[in-house]
């Protein structure tokens, strides 16, 4: 339904123009993220979420292009699955419409906005939006709402004196309907959690991961994203 | 045997055990003085366990009071029973362990500092050295019968308190605890509270004892006494009783005659004249096939029993 | 006073029925051990399966932890009938051994006696909690490894850091200890009513089977019950593995089931020093 109204509207507005400028700008972006053949970065990650209640964890993120990405710990590590990879190339690997919308201020920072539709039945989500640099050739925020799991938001933060179109912060938020927790070694018997929750509520939470050590274009071999997980 | 007439080890005033509507003992009254061997009489279910029980604490007198070295008993209970060795009824063990074993738990218990040497002497002296190290088990009553007096012998105490410690054993068995008992008193100067169902054992071994039934004392007395005092009755079993009858007549036996029952004649007379009637009765052409003593202690004691039964 | 313990506890090792708890445990967490070794892996992803829809995550889940928190919580009714085997034993067998007339007539004072026995069950108690935290953590430990602790409460997943969860586990036993000691108190007091240990080992049983019963309907009269149901209080050692704790929950908890050994006790003490020695 959605996809119907915004097609109409887009018609009615001059679609090519903003098609052409949105393209311009993820290609942009992209040529600027494809100075990087691999990286390996330390993770921080934080987990504040509802119905999670999860330790801070250190992990080591390993990337090799196009699209090989790995997370390794010694220990535990909780990542969101869409901000394992936020190379803009992911977020344009499937086929796609874009148009650029206009320019918005974030955080204090002129960037453009692009929305990208999907096109087809396979991707989970339906409509994304960008937050794009166009002056430092970046993504600052992606928003993304998909099909089963809601709506979730991706911010992204540079260090401006990086060499590379790397983050440094990451901050993952987003919004669940429903949540099915198997009962399984949970005894409704027992005295309730002291973090209560109500079932069945929208779930919210953000994970922030801060990353350090960027080791970029060194590389890494196939067999470090070979390994089993 | 002697008896210090001074020193009271055992005194029981007016001792009464009630178990629901069963009066189990009622109102007993015992003396027990030093160096006695103290018989305690009865028909099964008369009380003699009962008492027993209640002069080891384990159960508590529904009225009445115990007195044992002159202490009261609830109120002295530890340091009595340090002093008291004791078999109730029959001896039971931890049968998983060897008897040596349960000797030495009992040891410990007590607090007595018993040795290894000590304890075989016990074992020696009921005759079980041998399988000190057998689980007990593996013991037949007899044993387990022996056992149970070297637990009761094993601190040494003043004061040995026996419920039938001859049940089970063979004839040979008997006697040899009835000479145990003897050398306890006499040799040791031990005093003994010996309970048995058995007239005849007691009258073996003890010097003083009380005949109870029912839960009340019925005879009590120094057993020779009480033996002596006992008129003998004898029963002549003969061939032709109406003979006999009209020989004995107008003689002075025929006051003595107390009963006729078929070819058996009761006679009231002591071991003396037993010798001089047969005579009489033989030379007077009558057979004489058997001459059995009975004394009135034993008929009475017989008597109680079986009503019991 | 240590003497007498010391003999009730060789009396208790010296007899077969003593080992069946630790051979049951012995045999039981091990099999649980090779079942997890087979099924674990599943059964992780089953505890995650709505995580796993939008989070990637990595690490040894499926380690000695894990495992010991799922062996406490499937034990909770198999450990208390071994306890009663063997609590329930501690009078009664006397009685039917016949065994009272030899020691209750040394001068020892009957409350010394019943106490002696009590702690000697206690620690066998004790023993048995000790064994299950042995055969859970460090054999599971030697097959599985160490890891973050995964548990599911209520509508919470908690993650607990792999050093946060070692003195959770060695409290939680710590309470099982407990729970287990009013198990034994129970079982201790029916034992000293009767002349045969079947009857407080089925005794015990059965009151334990039927407070679960009643505090498991969902019926508004039998709920308002439940607090004052011991067995309540007896799976309180999942209050451990909460974050934050709740201190006040666990220490009432304590309180109550301390209050239980207390009372049980207690009342075999008077029972057993009244008592008509007959057997």
């Amino acid at each position: 339904m959605k996809i119907i109204i915004l097609f109409l509207l887009i018609s009615v507005t001059e679609i090519f123009p903003q098609q052409k400028i949105a393209d311009e700008l993820i290609n942009a972006v992209i040529t600027n993220y494809n100075r990087v053949k691999d990286y390996e970065v330390d993770v921080e990650i934080k987990v504040d979420v509802d119905f999670l209640k999860v330790p801070d964890s250190k992990a080591k993120i390993y990337f090799k292009q196009p699209d090989k990405i790995r997370l390794k710990s010694e220990g535990f590590a909780l990542l969101p699955k869409e901000g394992l990879d936020f190379s803009p190339a992911a977020l344009t690997r499937k086929d796609y419409t874009a148009i650029y919308e206009q320019d918005v201020m974030l955080n204090g920072i002129k960037t453009s906005l692009v929305k990208i539709i999907p096109v087809g039945e396979q991707s989970n989500i339906i409509l994304s939006t960008l937050w794009i640099d166009p002056v430092n050739k970046v993504i600052r925020k992606v928003e993304s709402t998909t099909k089963t799991n809601g709506t979730f938001t991706i911010e992204l933060y540079y260090n401006d004196s990086s060499k590379y179109p790397l983050p440094e912060k990451m901050v993952f938020s987003f919004n669940i309907d429903k949540l099915n927790l198997p009962k399984a070694f949970s005894n409704d018997g027992n005295p309730p959690s002291k973090r209560k929750r109500i079932p069945d509520a929208p779930t919210k939470g953000n994970v922030i991961v801060k990353y350090s050590n960027y080791k970029v274009n060194i590389g890494i071999p196939d067999s470090v994203f070979e390994e089993k997980q | 045997m002697e008896n210090f007439k001074d020193e009271l080890i055992i005194e029981i005033k007016n001792l009464s055990k009630n178990f629901k509507n069963l009066k189990a003992v009622d109102n007993l009254n015992i003396n027990v003085f030093k160096g006695d061997v103290f018989g305690f009489l009865g028909p099964n279910g008369a009380g003699k366990s009962t008492t027993i029980r209640m002069l080891l604490t384990l159960i508590k007198p529904t009225k009445g009071n115990i007195k044992i070295f002159g202490k009261d008993l609830q109120k002295e209970r530890l340091s009595i029973l340090r002093n008291v060795g004791a078999i109730v009824e029959k001896p039971d063990f931890y049968g998983y362990l060897s008897a040596y074993k349960n000797l030495e738990i009992l040891s410990r218990i007590s607090g007595h500092d018993i040795s290894k040497q000590r304890i075989m002497e016990v074992l020696e002296l009921v005759g079980l050295a041998e399988r000190y190290k057998s689980k007990v088990k593996t013991f037949s009553h007899g044993m387990k019968q022996r056992l149970g007096l070297a637990q009761a012998l094993l601190h040494d105490p003043e004061l040995i308190i026996l419920d039938e410690p001859t049940t089970g054993l063979d004839p040979m068995g008997m006697k040899e605890i009835r000479d145990l008992i003897i050398h306890l008193s006499r040799d040791q100067k031990k005093t003994v509270f010996l309970s048995s169902h058995i007239l005849y054992e007691v009258e073996q071994v003890a010097n003083r004892m009380i005949i109870i039934n029912k839960g009340t004392a019925r005879v009590e007395g120094a057993v020779k006494e009480l033996l002596d005092a006992s008129n003998l009755s004898v029963t002549f079993e003969v061939n032709n009783v109406e003979k006999a009858k009209t020989i004995l007549l107008n003689t002075t036996w025929n006051q003595k005659l107390k009963g006729i029952t078929n070819n058996k004649m009761e006679f009231s007379i002591d071991n003396n004249d037993v010798a001089m009637l047969n005579r009489f009765l033989v030379e007077n052409g009558i057979d004489v096939s058997s001459i059995i003593p009975t004394r009135s202690l034993e008929e009475y004691f017989l008597k109680i029993t079986e009503e019991a039964s | 006073m240590i003497t007498l313990i010391n003999i009730e506890l060789y009396k208790i090792f010296k007899k077969w029925r003593t080992y069946i708890g630790f051979i049951a445990i012995g045999i039981l967490v091990p099999i649980i051990h090779i079942a997890m070794v087979f099924e674990g892996k599943n059964t992780i992803d089953f505890m995650t399966r709505n995580i796993q829809q939008s989070f990637v995550f990595v690490g040894n889940l499926l380690n000695t932890y894990l495992i010991s928190y799922i062996v406490l919580t499937s034990l909770t009714v198999h450990i208390p009938f071994l306890i009663t085997l063997v609590a329930g034993d501690l009078l009664a067998g006397e009685a039917t051994a016949g065994t009272y007339r030899l020691m209750l007539t040394r001068p020892v004072t009957r409350e010394k006696f019943v106490t002696a026995k009590f702690i000697a069950g206690i620690i066998y108690t004790n023993l048995l909690i000790l064994w299950l935290a042995l055969m859970s953590l460090v054999v599971g430990y030697f097959i599985f490894g160490v890891g973050e602790l995964l548990i599911i409460r209520g509508e919470m997943i908690i993650i607990f850091e792999q050093k946060d969860v070692l003195w959770r586990f060695l409290c939680a036993y710590g309470f099982a200890s407990l729970g287990m000691t009013v198990v034994a108190s129970l079982a201790y007091l029916f034992s000293s009513l009767v002349e045969n240990a079947i009857g407080p080992i089925v005794g015990t049983m059965a009151v334990i089977i039927v407070f679960v019963i009643l505090s498991a309907i969902n019926v508004d009269l039998l709920q308002s019950i439940r607090p004052y149901l011991f067995t309540n209080y007896i799976s309180s050692w999942q209050l451990f593995f909460d974050d934050p704790i709740d201190m006040p929950e666990i220490l009432k908890s304590i309180g109550v089931l301390a209050l239980h050994v207390v009372l049980f006790f207690g009342a075999t003490l008077i029972i057993f020093k009244r008592k008509d020695i007959l057997t």
